[in-house]
């Protein structure tokens, strides 16, 4: 171990504000950032409107219970359709439920009359969620009316929901039963974000050397031993991500007690895989594009990317086949993996063992091309 | 002495140079145009299946009769889940989803046909992998809709009614309509496409505007944004002149990722196209001086990517789009205010995917307006203060060599 260099990387860190900003600022306020949107959890009262063309009390009453609802806030009663479509088209509401003039009487006389719910799914979360409220209202204004009907008749409140509803399903969301978008989202942004600023300080700071024409200094100091400069240089990183990186798993699973059904410490030890894959993924980035725009380029568009292919929000599955193979080239798409595996639903990481395998390729990726990155830090010199 | 001609003779040298450097800058390249023209093509491609269709899943039938079949037979027909394997018990389905071969588990109780038969209520249990919410959603709908219908036609065999019309007031006493307006598929690349083009410009425009002057600064002797010479005189021809070029180069960008990438596509594209340019405008302008202003503070050409790329993610939460905005904390709404692209985002969502008419997005348009004045005045002031001080630098590098 060479003391003098790890020194000198210590104290570039140190006196460079743009790595304490990219390791340690810019990671902490992104951890802040995102559980603090999302604190909600479940977005609550959305607000939406109502057309009521018919003022009856069954069609108060129907107004009444959609906005008791735990999702939907009716915040607005418009006269008619076309002011409801402008408020939508303003952003005011994400829905309307439209119940057309007569609807009570028709519904007395069996002439089965028809009310619609508008759904903007622009809005594509508030959208689903009050869709779900909506449709599940419609049902219930149907049941009313049979109910009163079956009553009447002298059933038991048993057998009129027997007769109403003969099938009703017992959905279970499995590890996140209360919906929780922050668990759901924050779980693997956190995550993705803390990869962007590895792959870009690793680039940077491999960029520098060259820009600064300090690069012939690293491979003197290291006897020009490209393996003791590159762990030399990079162990002042590593120490400091994973100590961002236990931050995260802490905040996550100690502080805000998000589901880890594995225990913190083999989440601990997926967080410090995917550290280091992301680490040896930068280094490839900057030995194939040795330019310091070039190698900050491809990191961001890749821990940008990352995001998307990773399939948290969109499933790999419904992507085009060429992007199912791309996906496994980002360690973020194999962090997820591990993640659900692991944290969501328990098992150990022997059943996930080829993301484990793909973690280790990434950080070993580098090795076949150092050769190359020793020709790099020698002969290249910085070009703009 | 204030001369109207060398104002302009001199706005048109900056304009002039500051495209030269434009299309000379390797680094600005990449920023203004390649990643302008490739990167909306990657992520729409990435997203343009739109929704999922047929999410695996296992299926327990305990109960082996006809009315169980029939479910499960409605539940493989719809087309938001497959059912992968009939599994003999929950273990065996649990493995599958351990390794990821299904994503659902829907299991029939074994009274099933028998509660239905003497008329009780009987609960079907569906479990759903929560790795994406969108998992979730296939395995509640599709069991909903089976579920609905199979009910709507055991409540019609049950009321024995005679006619046509009897049936159909017996399954739904008040019937329903629903309207997916806007998005008529729900998907995913309408849904947020948009939002991410608009990210894009003022991303891009951030990142180049960035670089460029990071090499503005390195050419120059002493590290300063704008050089001391004959033509960078005027405050307001320097930021103009600068500012038109950056413009220039965004416009015809603009209507290519606004207007030809959402029709190549096929995404939702319903709004006036003079609304929408009319809109963008603001946007642009607000945008470019925002760049300006933010580039001052870059002292190396690579920094702004570290300090830029990252913003992308929390900017897209927090415009409202992605996270309803009526959940956004009033802290970091306020904080939204300071970009661009959270008018941008709202405005023109509004515009091409809902059709909205400019004055239904004024309240967007006025901000983006406040917003371009804030910006001009600050760019002109970060300017201000960069000539000050490279006069400074020229005249105590004067005083030192003499």
């Amino acid at each position: 171990m060479n003391w003098r260099l790890l020194c000198r990387e210590w104290k570039r860190i140190a006196t460079q504000p743009i790595y304490i900003f990219c390791m340690v600022i810019a990671p902490l306020f992104c951890y802040f950032f995102f559980t603090s949107l999302m604190k909600e959890g479940l977005p609550e009262n959305l607000p939406m409107g109502l057309v009521d063309e018919d003022h009856t009390t069954t069609t108060r009453n129907l107004a009444r219970n959609l906005d008791a609802f735990q999702m939907s806030d009716i915040t607005q009663e418009f006269a008619n359709v076309t002011d409801a479509r402008k408020a939508m088209q303003r952003g005011e509401i994400y829905g309307f439920y439209l119940i057309p003039h007569g609807t009570t009487k028709q519904a007395q006389l069996q002439r089965v009359p028809t009310v619609s719910f508008y759904t903007n799914y622009s809005y594509l979360v508030a959208g689903s969620l009050l869709y779900r409220d909506m449709r599940m209202m419609s049902e219930l204004a149907s049941g009313a009316a049979s109910r009163t009907v079956l009553y009447a008749k002298g059933a038991t409140e048993r057998q009129a929901m027997a007769y109403l509803q003969p099938i009703v399903i017992d959905m279970h969301a499995v590890g996140n039963p209360w919906l929780n978008y922050n668990v759901y989202l924050s779980n693997i942004i956190i995550p993705g974000m803390l990869g962007i600023f590895i792959f870009m300080t690793t680039v940077y700071s491999l960029g520098t050397e060259l820009k600064f024409n300090t690069s012939d200094e690293l491979m003197a100091e290291s006897n020009n031993s490209i393996i003791v400069a590159l762990s030399t240089k990079l162990l002042p990183q590593t120490i400091i991500f994973l100590l961002m990186g236990s931050i995260y798993v802490l905040l996550l699973y100690g502080y805000l007690h998000f589901p880890c059904n594995c225990g913190i410490p083999r989440m601990w030890s997926v967080m410090a895989l995917f550290v280091l894959a992301c680490q040896g993924f930068g280094v490839f980035m900057f030995t194939m594009l040795p330019t310091l725009r070039m190698g900050l380029s491809f990191a961001s568009l890749w821990g940008v990317i990352s995001f998307s292919i990773s399939g948290m929000s969109f499933p790999v599955m419904a992507m085009h086949p060429i992007l199912q193979g791309v996906s496994l080239l980002f360690p973020l798409r194999h962090y997820y993996l591990l993640y659900v595996n692991s944290a969501l639903d328990g098992y150990a990481l022997a059943n996930a063992w080829p993301y484990v395998l793909a973690m280790i390729g990434f950080m070993m990726l580098p090795i076949p091309f150092l050769g190359r990155l020793k020709k790099v830090m020698n002969t290249y010199a910085y070009e703009p | 002495m204030f001369n109207i001609k060398q104002a302009f003779s001199d706005f048109n040298y900056i304009f002039v140079e500051e495209l030269k450097t434009i299309i000379r800058d390797k680094g600005v390249i990449i920023f203004f145009f390649l990643v302008p023209l490739g990167y909306p093509l990657l992520y729409t491609f990435i997203y343009t299946n739109e929704v999922v269709r047929e999410v695996p899943i296992a299926v327990v039938d305990n109960c082996r009769s006809a009315q169980s079949r029939e479910y499960l037979r409605h539940l493989d027909a719809s087309p938001d889940v497959k059912i992968i394997s009939y599994c003999a018990n929950i273990t065996e389905a649990k493995s599958l989803i351990k390794h990821r071969d299904a994503y659902g588990v829907v299991s029939i109780p074994r009274d099933f046909s028998e509660k239905l038969n003497r008329g009780e209520q009987v609960y079907v249990s569906a479990f759903a992998d929560m790795s994406g919410m969108l998992y979730y959603k296939s395995v509640l709908t599709a069991n909903t809709n089976v579920s609905l219908a199979m009910n709507a036609d055991i409540k019609v065999k049950r009321s024995g009614g005679t006619t046509a019309q009897q049936d159909q007031v017996a399954e739904h006493p008040i019937q329903y309509e629903e309207v997916s307006i806007y998005n008529p598929q729900n998907g995913f690349a309408t849904f947020l496409i948009p939002a991410v083009l608009i990210l894009i410009i003022q991303q891009t425009l951030l990142l180049g505007v960035g670089m460029a002057a990071g090499t503005a600064r390195e050419h120059n002797r002493f590290r300063n944004l704008v050089p001391v010479e004959r033509h960078h005189r005027g405050l307001l021809r320097i930021v103009l002149g600068k500012g038109m070029a950056y413009l220039l180069v965004y416009i015809p960008l603009s209507v290519y990722i606004l207007g030809i990438i959402p029709h190549l596509f096929h995404l939702n594209q319903i709004g006036n196209p003079w609304n929408i340019a009319l809109f963008i405008m603001p946007f642009l302008i607000a945008s470019v001086l925002f760049a300006m202003t933010v580039s001052a503070f870059v002292r190396h050409r690579e920094m702004c990517i570290m300090l830029i790329v990252f913003t992308s993610v929390p900017l897209l939460f927090i415009s409202g789009l992605s996270w309803p905005g009526s959940a956004v904390p009033e802290a970091w709404k306020a904080i939204s205010y300071i970009f661009p692209s959270s008018f941008g985002i709202n405005g023109f969502v509004a515009i091409n995917n809902m059709g909205a008419e400019l004055g239904d997005v004024q309240h967007d348009w006025y901000m983006l307006w406040v917003q371009a004045f804030i910006y001009l005045i600050t760019t002109c002031a970060v300017y201000k203060a960069s000539i000050l001080r490279s006069r400074q630098r020229n005249i105590e590098a004067w005083k030192a060599e003499k």
